[in-house]
C-alpha cells in the first residue's frame, strides 16, 4: 500500500499491525510523509467535530469561533470542571503551591549572577547570587530590596527573604508592612521603614535608616529597633550608614550609565550608518523641526532621502534610554510606510523592538504590501518565535506545490521576554537559500527551505513596518499590527556575519 | 486560586475556545477517535489543576499542547502493548512537524467548509452518513450496498479529494 492508502487505514482504524508498522516507517523516513499525514488526520479530526456536518447539514456555517457552536462543548467543560470539585479538592494546596513568581528584578548596575538573570526578570522563590555590581529587587507585596554584590539572598516569598551573605538595604512601604527578612542569628521584621542589613562570615548586623523594627534574635525578647539604632549578632562588629548604598546613589548611577549608553550609541550609529551595504538605516529620531511629525528619516550615507518612512498613527515615545526616542505601535492602524527600491541577492533585517504582547497569530515586524514573488515577510509568531518568509511562486504553480519559503526560530518572545527591548536579527542569502534567526545577537534558528531554489532575486518595493497594509485586492486579511515599540531598524543587501550580529546587539543593548 | 469564580470561567472559556484545536492535536498523534477523546477529557482535567500557573499574556494552546503530549504519553504507557500505536519517536517527530505547520493546518481548514460545500451529492451522502450520523462501517455497507474493502476505498477518495479541493483553493489564494 502507499502512504496516503496506509494514512487512511490508519484514521478508519482499518489498519492491520504490519501496516501501522509500514507507516512508521514512513513517517520515520521524511518530513513530507509526516505533513502529508498531519493534514489528513487533521482534515478527518475536523470533520469529526465539523458541526456544519454534525447537524446533518451542509450549509454555509460561520467558520470559527461562533459562541453557538460550542455550546455542548461548554457544557461538557463545565461538567469536567465539576467532576475536578468533586474529585481533586485537596489537590488544590497542590496547585496552589506552584507560583509564577514573587519578585521582580528591576534595576541592575554592572551586575553578574552566578544564573543568567536580566533586568527585568520575574524572579520565583530561590537563591540568588550576585558576584558583582547593584541589584534592585521589588517584592510584589511592595517591599524593596537593594542588594550589592557579592551576595547571596534567597527569596522565600513576596512577604519573605533571607540574606546569606552580603549588604542589602530594604524599604518597606506601609503596604508591605510585615514584610521578614532573615539572617543568621536574627529575624527581622519591619513595621514599615528602612533599614539595613550586612552579612558576613555568618554573622548579621543591622541598622535602622527611618521607623521600626522588630529583630527577632537569641534573645528570649525581640528587640524594637527605631531610626538610627543598630544591632549586631556578634558585638564587636558595628554597623554605620556609610556602609550602605542609598537608592538615590543606585538611580544616579543608573542613570548616568544610562546617559553613557545612549552616547556611546550615538557615536557608533553615526559610523554604522555608512555601512555601504545598507539600504535603509531607522534610528526613529524624533525630529523636532519636522511640521508633520511623521518622518521617519533615513540615515544612510550616501543619503538615499527616497527611502524616508513615513509613520502613519504610532506615536512617538521612549525607547531603550530615556534620551532616546522611539515609535509606539499599538491600534490595527498604526505603521511605518516605507518604499524600498532595488533587486538584492541576500539581506538581513535587524531591528530594537520592544513587544508588550503576542497577542495576534502573526505579528508585524517588515512586511511587504501583498506578497508577490522575491518579497519577504518578518513576523513574530503566535507562539512567540520569529517566523521569515520569501515568497517564490512559478509562473504556472503545479499541482500541489508550495512555494513559500517559510523559517520559524525557536520561540524567543515569552512572559519573560515581553516588555523590554531586544534585538533582533535575520539574514537570508538567495544562492545558499540559508536563513539565520538572532535574539539579542545569539543565534536562534538556521535553516535551508527544500523550496530553495538558488540565484532568485530579493525585492522589496512598497512595504511596511510594524504592520501589513495594503493588502492584494479581494481577500481578507487579518489583523497584524505590531503591539510594541520599535527604536532602531536597519535593512542590509548582504548577510551580516554572526558576530556581526552580535556586534549589533552589543552596541546598542540598552545596559 | 483555581476555585476562584473567575479563574474558572476564564478556563471554561480558554477551553471551549480551543476545544476544537485541542482536539486536532491530540488526534494527530493518536489517530483513535475515543481514545483521543479520553485525553482531551484527561488534558482538561490537567488544564484544570494547573491553572494557577498559566501565564494569561501568553498564547494558550502551546502552553495546553504542552498538558496534551503528556496525557499522551501517559496514555501510551498505560496500553503499551497496543501494536497500533505510534512509538514514541515517531510521535516526538509528529509533534515537532506540526507545530512548525500548524499555520498551514489552520489555513487548510479555513478552506475545507467551501470544499464540503462543492462535493457531488453523492458525497455529501457519504459524509453526513460517516461523520454526522457516526454510522458503523456495518451500518454504511448496508447502507450504500457496498462490500466493506469498497465502502472504505470510497471514504479514502472522498478525503483525497476534499484535500486536494483545499490545496487547489490555497494555491490559488497565494497564501500560506
Amino acid at each position: 500500500m502507499n502512504l496516503d492508502s496506509l494514512i487512511h487505514a490508519e484514521i478508519d482504524g482499518e489498519i492491520t499491525p504490519e501496516q501501522h508498522a509500514q507507516l512508521e516507517d514512513l513517517l520515520r523516513a521524511d518530513w513530507q510523509s509526516r505533513q502529508r499525514y498531519l493534514e489528513l488526520a487533521d482534515q478527518h479530526a475536523r470533520l469529526l467535530q465539523q458541526p456544519t456536518v454534525n447537524t446533518g447539514r451542509l450549509q454555509k456555517a460561520p467558520l470559527r469561533h461562533s459562541s453557538r457552536r460550542w455550546l455542548p462543548a461548554l457544557t461538557a467543560a463545565a461538567a469536567v470542571i465539576v467532576c475536578a470539585f468533586i474529585f481533586w479538592p485537596k489537590h488544590s494546596s497542590e496547585t496552589e503551591a506552584t507560583s509564577n513568581g514573587v519578585a521582580m528584578l528591576s534595576q541592575t548596575m554592572d551586575a553578574r549572577f552566578t544564573t543568567t538573570l536580566r533586568s527585568g526578570d520575574t524572579l520565583k522563590p530561590g537563591t540568588i547570587h550576585l558576584t558583582q555590581g547593584l541589584a534592585q529587587i521589588e517584592f510584589f507585596s511592595g517591599a524593596t530590596a537593594l542588594v550589592e554584590g557579592s551576595a547571596e539572598i534567597e527569596i522565600l516569598s513576596a512577604w519573605e527573604a533571607r540574606c546569606l551573605s552580603g549588604r542589602v538595604r530594604v524599604h518597606v512601604p506601609p503596604a508591605a508592612k510585615g514584610f521578614l527578612m532573615h539572617a543568621p542569628g536574627m529575624k527581622l521584621e519591619d513595621l514599615g521603614t528602612e533599614f539595613a542589613l550586612n552579612v558576613k562570615d555568618n554573622t548579621s548586623s543591622v541598622h535602622v535608616f527611618e521607623g521600626e523594627v522588630i529583630a527577632h534574635t537569641n534573645e528570649k525578647t525581640p528587640a524594637s529597633l527605631k531610626q538610627g539604632m543598630s544591632l549586631s549578632s556578634l558585638k564587636s562588629t558595628i554597623t554605620t550608614p556609610q556602609d550602605f548604598l542609598s537608592i538615590s546613589e543606585l538611580h544616579g548611577l543608573v542613570k548616568q550609565r544610562d546617559t553613557q549608553r545612549f552616547a556611546d550609541w550615538q557615536q557608533w550609529s553615526l559610523t554604522a550608518s555608512k555601512d555601504p551595504r545598507l539600504i535603509a538605516y531607522y534610528t526613529f529620531k524624533h525630529l523636532e523641526d519636522d511640521r508633520w511629525d511623521r518622518l521617519v528619516k533615513n540615515v544612510t550615507e550616501p543619503r538615499h532621502p527616497q527611502r524616508a518612512g513615513g509613520a502613519v498613527g504610532a506615536a512617538w515615545t521612549q525607547g531603550r534610554w530615556p534620551e532616546k526616542t522611539a515609535l509606539e505601535f499599538k491600534r490595527p492602524g498604526d505603521r511605518v510606510r516605507l518604499n524600498l527600491d532595488g533587486t538584492y541577492q541576500a539581506l538581513t533585517l535587524a531591528c530594537w523592538v520592544k513587544v508588550d504582547s503576542v497577542d495576534k497569530k502573526y505579528n508585524s515586524l517588515l512586511l511587504t504590501d501583498g506578497y508577490d514573488n522575491g518579497e519577504p515577510h518578518w513576523q513574530i509568531y503566535e507562539d512567540g518565535s520569529l517566523m521569515f518568509s520569501i515568497m517564490y511562486r512559478p509562473a504556472e504553480a503545479a499541482k500541489n506545490a508550495k512555494y513559500n519559503q517559510m523559517y520559524f526560530s525557536k520561540p524567543v518572545f515569552t512572559a519573560d521576554s515581553l516588555g523590554r527591548w531586544h534585538h533582533l536579527a535575520v539574514t537570508y542569502d538567495n544562492t545558499t537559500g540559508e536563513v539565520s534567526q538572532y535574539f539579542d545577537g545569539q543565534p536562534v534558528g538556521h535553516e535551508i527551505s527544500p523550496l530553495h531554489q538558488p540565484g532568485r532575486a530579493i525585492v522589496f518595493g512598497p512595504c511596511e513596518i510594524g504592520n501589513w497594509g495594503l493588502p492584494t485586492q479581494g481577500h481578507q486579511f487579518p489583523i497584524r499590527n505590531l503591539n510594541g515599540a520599535i527604536d532602531e531598524f536597519a535593512i542590509f543587501s548582504n548577510v551580516l556575519s554572526p558576530s556581526e550580529i552580535s556586534d549589533l546587539y552589543d552596541h546598542g543593548k540598552p545596559d | 486560586m483555581p476555585d476562584s469564580p473567575t479563574s474558572t470561567e476564564a478556563l471554561v472559556l480558554l477551553l471551549t475556545q480551543h476545544q476544537e484545536p485541542l482536539f486536532r492535536y491530540i488526534f494527530s498523534l493518536v489517530p483513535r477517535e475515543a481514545d483521543a477523546r479520553d485525553i482531551l477529557q484527561e488534558t482538561s482535567l490537567a488544564l484544570y489543576r494547573k491553572f494557577a500557573e498559566y501565564d494569561t499574556t501568553r498564547p494558550f494552546l502551546p502552553w495546553a499542547y504542552r498538558f496534551a503530549y503528556l496525557q499522551v504519553q501517559k496514555h501510551r504507557e498505560k496500553s503499551a502493548r497496543s501494536p497500533l500505536l505510534f512509538s514514541e519517536d515517531v510521535m516526538d517527530l509528529l509533534a515537532s512537524e506540526r507545530s512548525h505547520i500548524e499555520p498551514r493546518l489552520d489555513e487548510r481548514l479555513r478552506l475545507l467548509d467551501a470544499c464540503l460545500q462543492k462535493l457531488t451529492a453523492q458525497d455529501q451522502e457519504l459524509v453526513t452518513s460517516r461523520y454526522a450520523m457516526r454510522q458503523s462501517a456495518e451500518e454504511m455497507m448496508a447502507r450504500f450496498s457496498l462490500s466493506r474493502r469498497t465502502l472504505f476505498r470510497n471514504l479514502e477518495l472522498l478525503r483525497q479529494r476534499l484535500h486536494e479541493c483545499v490545496t487547489r483553493q490555497l494555491q490559488s489564494e497565494g497564501l500560506a
